[in-house]
């Protein structure tokens, strides 16, 4: 009500700790977003006269840059229809079908691992199924020197990571529409093909356009799975940008191929709010009932939609067993022998990278934590000068590939006044900045439910402002806190595409660590990292997850955010 | 300075608020309102969506701050008094219940904020609870319960800390029809044991007409007719506020001519006896307002006739459309015999007492 918000607005006019808190904020974000931000650019395009377009000409002239960036815009549109697909496909079996229980925990629990698995775990275990010692290749087919690099396999292996996001992102909207609007629909003489092509699919478009531009951002930002998979015939512009810093030491033309990755991303993005703000129409046709139509799909066809889904998860599910094996045989391929030898590999020689990723996340993790409850609570709740652009900011470094980012990093920190390299200090800050924007969206989502009522209740009885905050708002945005904390945690345990280029000798990464073991061909270890990682991840979300349950008031729903 | 338990009454002088509207920038939400509520009594504000109804409430609250005018509550000046400082009860639409407290909790919660005694806050939150109907429930949580004994909760919370004054806003429209009508009596039950006084908004007439002591009907800002019940429906000021409290036929009438016996109104060539005289002078344009029980339907010729064009059976009552001197008369009524058979298209007289036409703005 406009009521509520002029009163929040003169109530808190003069709060002089939020005056300075929002200042902090400002401070933090200008020194760690814009400031970053405005290097790269400065360095990419600047020669010793001061701005200058050129590089940028000559970097698009460039016959092996454009090939980079046709490859990878290729690529995300692929990856972009192929997960907006089976997205869109496992939501319509799970909201559609009459599928037992089971089967359905089945598909959540399969679709889950990818996400919280180190970005790269696909296309490792897509070596050992497919390359030239693959499982598949070699011990069924007897293939040797089977070629798995290219776009087919790089495609596959995105998909597969990246299509529960779709998934995520397009289920809630499927349960969304009600059910009566498609028996309606059935009731108008329709048949199920008419209904799902006129009423169901119509109203899912936004939802798949939504879908499909996640997607296509990922794919676009995504630097592991074209590093390890691509191989040389498919260069893609992050991949190239890294190969340009760490293999000829160019930092600006590296600052200039992240720029054209830039154009891509920025324009998916502002597709992307457009989208999501006009899919509130959709909406409005008004809550429907609780429960989809269980009619919508002939059980003939939900028993053949279910058969697929199944297929995809037996091979997700495939591979991360692969995963497992790999890091408990001698050598995958050649000789299966039990062994725990990589493990100990990666516990002595590894240690230094599992310590300091450890504890890298672990003070990451409540700073992120509490970066985003604060964000989310002043963005949502308060009015102060400059509140909109905060919100742009803090979604910036979140929006933006990890190369950018990383890249950003590497030049605003390696040179007074701000000297972070080297520390584990810069590695922290791009993870805070980066992924607490999860934890801002998630607070925000969570205090749209709770009405300002609530809060005007404890003012009634005679509260102060402090002991409303403390007393109700306090244990309420908790679960959203929680959730900010566990993502920014898995994140620092899997992200490389930022970090690569902050890593140093004083302070590495597991991840980078398993890159660099691709590269060696020391592929047990790799696994055995990969398997140590997801086991962590596992174990301390499902903690956090715990403490959540405990934490959430009944009747309060946390929103599922993405990312 | 009333001694705290003690009525207080509520004073509001000269009061408007502008608000931020998102569509139509900046509006006048409630234009220049007097209104005094006596100690003890309990008022209602009365009015369609939009009419400022709540947005007076909230400033009376202290959740809002008018842009201009006093409010004083049991004499003091409390207008830039906050919420938290002016000892009131507030119970929301959404009953704004703490959904991480338990039902003692929430209830508890305005005596701990008070720093009363563990001991005292469990007395006295257990007598509340038992006022309310809900004892035994103080380990459950809000979400546990029904609409209905949520609302209840969130009465038990305001009163609890035995506020100088309670305010409700539109407290059972989230509630059934059959529950919204018996926690209507509870409300003024309780309201005049604990002697609170009241100030209670809803868009309902009937809500308003059986619990107040009197009721301000409000439209676009503005306090239109301030009355008890019976006064509002018998002589509303005008059509809005005969129409707003009760059914009303509005019809348009020219003055035929004035005696000492009363006014003849011409309704499209039948005559009308009204009375009291107005001051109306012959030829002049008139707005006359009947109750549709208040017109019978009879056998003998009153010289006033109408035909039937609808006919709804509603069990305790018939209602009537009939077409009279050009307009549309609504007809009800009461207890109708098991034949009575005024069939569409069928000519009937009709009878409507003197006393029973009123003239209005």
């Amino acid at each position: 009500m406009a009521a509520a918000r002029a009163w929040t607005r003169w109530r808190g006019a003069s709060d002089p700790l939020r005056l300075f808190v929002v200042i902090v904020l400002a401070v933090l974000l200008a020194l760690f977003v814009v400031y970053p931000l405005l290097e790269l650019t400065g360095r990419a395009l600047s020669d010793d006269r001061g701005f200058t377009l050129a590089p940028l000409i000559a970097a698009i002239n460039s016959k092996s840059n454009l090939r980079a960036f046709a490859d990878s815009l290729l690529l995300a549109t692929l990856v972009g229809v192929c997960g907006t697909f089976f997205g869109f496909l496992f939501a319509l079996t799970v909201e559609r079908t009459q599928a037992p229980r089971f089967w359905i925990r089945l598909l959540d629990v399969a679709t889950l691992l990818p996400l919280i698995s180190p970005p790269f775990t696909t296309s490792i275990a897509f070596i050992f199924s497919f390359g030239p010692r693959g499982f598949i290749t070699h011990d069924l087919l007897g293939i040797n020197n089977a070629t798995v690099y290219g776009l087919t396999s790089t495609l596959a292996a995105e998909t597969l990571t990246y299509f529960p996001l779709a998934y995520m992102a397009l289920r809630p909207m499927l349960a969304g529409i009600g059910g009566d609007l498609e028996e309606m629909a059935f009731s108008l003489g329709s048949s199920r093909w008419r209904v799902f092509r006129t009423v169901t699919l119509s109203l899912t478009v936004p939802g798949l356009a939504n879908a499909f531009l996640l997607l296509f951002a990922a794919s676009l930002a995504d630097f592991a799975t074209p590093l390890i998979l691509a191989g040389n015939d498919f260069p893609v512009l992050p991949t190239e940008a890294y190969l340009q810093i760490t293999g000829m030491f160019d930092l600006k033309g590296g600052a200039v191929l992240s720029l054209l990755l830039l154009v891509p991303a920025g324009i998916v993005y502002f597709l992307q709010r457009q989208v999501v703000g006009r899919r509130r129409y959709v909406t409005m046709t008004g809550k429907g009932r609780a429960g989809a139509s269980q009619d919508s799909v002939a059980p003939l066809m939900g028993r053949i939609l279910m058969g697929i889904c199944l297929g995809i998860v037996l091979f997700i599910l495939y591979l991360y067993a692969l995963l497992l094996i790999a890091s408990l045989v001698i050598s995958f391929g050649a000789n299966y022998s039990l062994t725990l030898a990589h493990y100990r590999v990666i516990f002595t020689e590894g240690l230094p990278a599992i310590e300091d990723t450890l504890i890298i996340a672990l003070i990451g993790m409540p700073i992120g934590g509490l970066y985003g409850v604060v964000v989310g609570y002043l963005v949502a709740r308060t009015e102060f000068i400059g509140r909109s652009a905060m919100e742009i900011v803090t979604m910036l470094n979140y929006a933006l590939p990890g190369t950018i980012v990383g890249i950003a990093y590497l030049i605003a920190f390696n040179q007074p006044p701000i000297l972070l390299t080297g520390t584990a200090a810069i590695v922290i800050a791009c993870y805070v900045f980066r992924y607490s924007p999860t934890g801002i969206r998630t607070t925000i989502a969570l205090l749209q439910q709770i009405d300002r009522s609530i809060e005007e209740a404890s003012f009634s009885l005679g509260a102060s402002s402090f002991m409303t905050f403390r007393r109700i708002m306090l244990p309420l945005i908790m679960p959203a806190f929680f959730a900010g904390l566990s993502v920014v945690f898995i994140r620092s345990m899997t992200a490389i595409s930022a970090t690569i280029f902050l890593v140093s000798i004083n302070w590495t990464l597991i991840t980078v660590r398993i890159l660099e073991n691709m590269t060696e061909l020391s592929l047990g270890p790799a696994a055995a990292f990969s398997v140590f990682v997801i086991v962590v991840v596992i174990i301390v979300t499902a903690i956090l997850n715990q403490v959540l349950r405990r934490l959430t008031a009944p009747g309060l729903r946390l929103p599922a955010v993405e990312g | 300075m009333v001694e705290r338990g003690e009525p207080a009454g509520i004073r509001l002088e000269g009061v408007s608020a502008t608000m931020q509207d998102r569509n139509r920038g900046e509006i006048i939400a409630v234009r220049n309102i007097d209104l005094e509520v006596r100690p003890g009594d309990l008022m209602t504000l009365l009015g369609p969506s939009g009419c400022g109804k709540t947005t007076t409430l909230r400033m009376i609250a202290g959740f809002q701050a008018p842009s201009s005018g006093r409010i004083s509550i049991a004499g003091r000046d409390v207008t830039h008094v906050a919420a938290n400082q002016r000892d009131i009860g507030f119970v929301f639409q959404n009953y704004a219940l703490f959904p991480h407290l338990t039902i003692f909790g929430n209830v508890a919660y305005g005596l701990q904020v008070r720093s009363r005694s563990a001991g005292e806050t469990g007395r006295a939150v257990a007598e509340a609870l038992e006022l309310v109907g809900l004892a035994g429930f103080g380990e459950r949580l809000p979400n546990e319960l029904s609409g209905g004994q949520q609302q209840r909760v969130a009465l038990a919370r305001a009163i609890v800390i035995r506020p100088r004054v309670l305010l409700f806003d539109e407290p059972l429209s989230n509630l059934d029809a059959k529950l919204r009508v018996s926690m209507r009596g509870e409300i003024r039950r309780l309201q005049q044991a604990l002697e609170i006084t009241t100030v209670y908004v809803t868009h309902d007439q009937e809500e308003a007409m059986a619990i107040s002591d009197r009721i301000a009907v409000m439209e676009s800002g503005r306090i239109v007719q301030l009355d008890g019940a019976e006064a509002l429906y018998r002589r509303p000021a005008s059509a809005f506020v005969a129409g707003f409290i009760g059914r009303a036929n509005l019809l348009h009438a020219t003055v035929a001519s004035v005696s000492g016996d009363g006014v003849t109104l011409d309704i499209g060539g039948q005559k009308l006896l009204m009375r009291p005289p107005g001051a109306q002078a012959a030829g002049a344009a008139v707005r006359a307002v009947v109750r549709p029980e208040a017109i019978a339907i009879v056998s003998s010729n009153t010289g006033l006739t109408g035909v039937v064009r609808s006919r709804i059976y509603l069990g305790d009552k018939i209602e009537y459309e009939v077409a009279f001197g050009g307009q549309m008369l609504t007809i009800v009524r009461f207890n109708p015999a098991e034949d009575e058979g005024y069939l569409p298209g069928t000519t009937v007289f009709i009878s409507i007492a003197p006393a029973d036409v009123r003239l209005v703005d």
